[in-house]
């Protein structure tokens, strides 16, 4: 049954969060726990100066009251395996409290929405570009596996190796160079204009300053997948029923895109997903060289102002995206693969 | 597995190996890079730019952000490149009152369109010396740079540079050619010495510069007053150039050719120590998870899963951020997550590996695990990591310069992705700086492209499957 499949993944996936989440709790505890007192004597010391007319010793017995209160709140005068759980637990329920420094766009400092404000910017960024990689990846692919060792086969595999230890962010560095101060025809950071125009002219905006962006992970991206696809059609077109088709005369764009496709679509969405996943897990930095306001980014200015908060909302936002793409992909792949349904034992 | 066995082994993998052109590459690559790495005292133009990567004394005499010297073969006007002279001719006289004169000589073959920026000398004394620069020029007239009176020195480094300490002397000099009125326009702040200096006497040399090429002589003279308790040693001259090196210079003055050669071993380093050990653990991993099955088997494959659903880099970010580990430390992190790559594979090969009967044989003679495991499956199992081993080389290395890019590198040491970031600090993509930004991303793209080449062929031999028709 799909629907036992699919909620056993599920469980499966969130049940790794958790454990994930937990493990970066233990971790990264004492640096958690420095910033949270470092927060609460920015408190106390804050509350303190809003009384008048107190004598010292007061201020004093104050102080230290609010203190212990606060220290009592955030559960730090608890036993270790309490705090952590209870850090794990905040952690889940997106609960990250406030940033240092950094402030969203309205100027708010709760790290759940920072984060959520340049989530949505990295995912539309990061699947639009997986989208264009995937359809030119395909259909290089196909052109590759139809006459394996051509000559255009053989160079986009070598210019396939050649990007294929290639840092997307310096990548993203050289076309600034060339295209924004040479060219000077795309602008060179951030997601709109200041200020962003009205209407269909926003969209347009978006798109001008998503360009750049978007060419950077795609020079980058498709070389791989089309090779991939190579290798997982080559082997399909060496099956009888391809031959068969073929002797029945069923024309080449046909069995092409008809009979090979259709057997290759549960690995090639499985490529696609993982690729996506992959450049969330490997170039994600590199929307800073952009300043491309997205988690990658995020990360950029919360390491720069040693804002420690954030840089763990952003982490445990990050996981979690990279988690439920995983779930997709298995769950995706079991609809397209009834195959993997039945043996669900792992 | 004995020995012969081994050797034809590997005999039969390189005679098809030989075949791959782009493995051939990859390798002649990877034996150069290499040699770099052997012969790097050699190569350094700048010796000690592994230790003194991020002083600021070692680095002073460069000029900042200067092209590449080849750039001259592109331009109109050529400028000067950075040079250091070394061996000066040394004079020694006697002096009326026992004072010992010494006097070194560099000759300065000057041949560009535009002056040098500076000409800095450098030397070592002991005890108390007045020195002094002077420069004889083509036209046979000499001008007295400066003087400078050191006292008490012990070994210190005197660095005189001429371009501060000539202003006056510069001033006077033009004085003589030009008229009162020109002059009043100018002060001896207001003019650059070295145009002066390496400018065509004439009327209206303060207004343009019209280079008088030709030899000079470069000259720093120290007066021992007491001949007995002090001595000069060790003087050189550094005539900085706006071009210098094979790629230039950084802002800080750094000559950036050191620091990509010194980077290199680093880039190696990384790149091979972490996929060596990742894929070794990985291998490990799989066949004993494959070995003993059942309970074994679960646990192992659910802490797989785990390892194997955290994206990399994101939490290699934040671990780096707050512990701010050191180059071994990052290269066991990174080991953490890289050697789950191998493990799939080899546990569905050991799989099968372990239902043969020559296994069945060797457990019914009595082996024990350990021998089944290290005599029977290691040996068959590990040729077949090393198509994954070099493929995961490039992203170790891209990782490594990911987190350095971020300014979490180690400080101790100087790799490319250190060099990159210090690029982004110094705005080198606005400034147009290229020669900062291109070299040290291109060999990362090198390296990555060195093992890839290296990976796919030997994929294509040992998975004959993916061959081509």
């Amino acid at each position: 049954m799909y629907k036992w499949f699919a909620l056993k993944r599920v469980l499966k996936g969130i049940f790794t969060y958790v454990i994930i989440i937990f493990i970066m709790s233990v971790l990264f505890n004492t640096v958690n726990e420095q910033t949270m007192r470092s927060n609460i004597e920015e408190q106390v010391r804050a509350e303190t100066m809003r009384l008048k007319n107190m004598q010292p010793a007061a201020i004093q017995r104050f102080q230290q009251q609010r203190r212990d209160d606060l220290i009592h709140l955030y559960r730090l005068d608890r036993p270790f395996m309490e705090r952590i759980l209870y850090r794990t637990w905040n952690t889940l329920t997106f609960n990250f409290g406030k940033s240092t420094i950094i402030k969203s766009s309205r100027g708010e400092r709760e790290v759940l929405t920072i984060v959520g404000e340049a989530l949505p910017r990295s995912l539309i960024l990061f699947t639009l570009a997986a989208v264009i990689e995937i359809i030119v990846g395909i259909i290089l692919g196909l052109k590759k596996a139809q006459k394996p060792g051509g000559s255009l086969d053989r160079t986009t595999s070598l210019l396939t190796m050649i990007v294929y230890g290639m840092p997307t962010f310096w990548v993203a560095m050289i076309l600034i160079m060339f295209f924004v101060y040479q060219l000077k025809i795309f602008p060179s950071a951030g997601m709109h204009s200041v200020p962003p125009p009205q209407g269909i002219m926003y969209f347009i905006d978006l798109l001008w300053h998503m360009t750049l962006p978007l060419l950077t992970l795609v020079v980058i991206g498709f070389w791989g997948i089309s090779y991939v696809v190579r290798n997982i059609v080559l082997n399909i077109l060496q099956e009888d029923y391809i031959m068969a088709a073929r002797a029945r005369g069923i024309p080449e764009n046909k069995v092409l895109f008809g009979h090979t496709l259709r057997t290759a679509a549960p690995p090639l969405i499985t490529m696609s997903v993982l690729s996506l996943l992959s450049s969330i897990s490997g170039a994600i930095i590199f929307e800073g060289i952009f300043s491309w306001p997205g988690l990658g980014n995020l990360y950029w200015i919360a390491v720069q102002q040693n804002d420690i908060p954030v840089l763990m909302g952003d982490l445990a936002i990050t996981v979690g995206i990279y988690q439920i793409g995983l779930i997709l992909l298995d769950l995706t792949y079991g609809f397209m693969d009834p195959r993997i349904k039945v043996g669900g034992k792992a | 597995m004995n020995l012969g066995d081994t050797k034809y082994r590997i005999s039969e993998f390189w005679s098809e190996f030989r075949k791959e052109r782009s493995g051939l590459v990859g390798l002649a690559i990877l034996i150069l890079s290499l040699l770099v790495v052997i012969f790097e005292p050699a190569i350094l133009p700048w010796k000690e730019a592994n230790s003194k990567w991020r002083s600021i004394d070692y680095w002073q005499d460069n000029s900042a952000s200067a092209p590449p010297a080849w750039t001259n073969a592109f331009t109109k006007l050529k400028a000067p490149v950075t040079v250091r002279l070394d061996d000066g001719e040394k004079e020694e006289a006697y002096l009326d009152g026992g004072v010992k004169l010494v006097t070194y000589t560099f000759d300065y073959h000057y041949t560009a369109d535009k002056a040098p920026l500076d000409v800095i000398f450098h030397i070592t004394g002991h005890g108390d010396i007045p020195f002094q620069v002077s420069v004889e020029r083509p036209d046979g007239t000499t001008l007295d740079l400066g003087q400078r009176f050191e006292q008490g020195l012990a070994g210190q480094d005197i660095r005189i540079s001429v371009d501060n300490d000539g202003r006056e002397a510069a001033f006077t000099f033009i004085k003589n050619y030009e008229s009162e009125g020109a002059l009043e326009q100018y002060s001896g702040k207001s003019l650059r010495t070295n145009d002066i200096l390496f400018n065509t006497a004439r009327e209206g040399m303060a207004r343009e510069f019209r280079p008088l090429k030709g030899n000079y002589k470069l000259m720093v003279k120290a007066m021992l007053l007491d001949p007995e308790n002090s001595d000069v040693q060790k003087p050189y001259v550094v005539v900085t150039g706006s071009v210098s090196g094979l790629l230039g210079t950084d802002d800080s003055k750094r000559d950036l050719f050191s620091g990509l050669v010194a980077g290199l071993k680093w880039a190696l380093l990384i790149g091979l120590l972490t996929s060596a050990i990742s894929v070794l653990i990985g291998v490990m991993y799989g066949i004993i998870s494959a070995y003993f099955g059942g309970t074994v088997d679960s646990v192992m494959q659910f802490i797989y899963q785990i390892v194997n659903s955290m994206p990399v880099l994101p939490v290699l970010i934040v671990i780096s951020a707050i512990f701010k580990p050191n180059i071994w430390m990052l290269i066991a992190v990174m080991v953490l997550f890289f050697w789950t790559g191998s493990v799939m594979t080899v546990r569905s090969m050991a799989l099968q590996i372990k239902e043969e009967t020559y296994i069945e044989a060797a457990k019914a003679l009595g082996a024990k695990k350990s021998r089944i495991i290290f005599k029977h499956m290691v040996p068959i199992l590990i040729p077949y990591s090393f198509a994954s081993m070099a493929l995961s080389v490039p992203s170790a290395i891209v990782y490594e310069s990911s987190v350095s890019l971020l300014g979490l590198g180690d400080a101790t040491i100087v790799t490319w992705g250190q060099i990159l970031h210090d690029a982004m600090q110094g705005a080198a993509i606005l400034k147009g700086i290229w020669w900062w930004v291109l070299p040290p991303g291109l060999l990362i793209a090198i390296m990555g492209m060195t093992f890839a080449f290296l990976g796919f062929s030997m994929d294509k031999i040992l998975h004959p499957k993916l061959k081509t028709r």
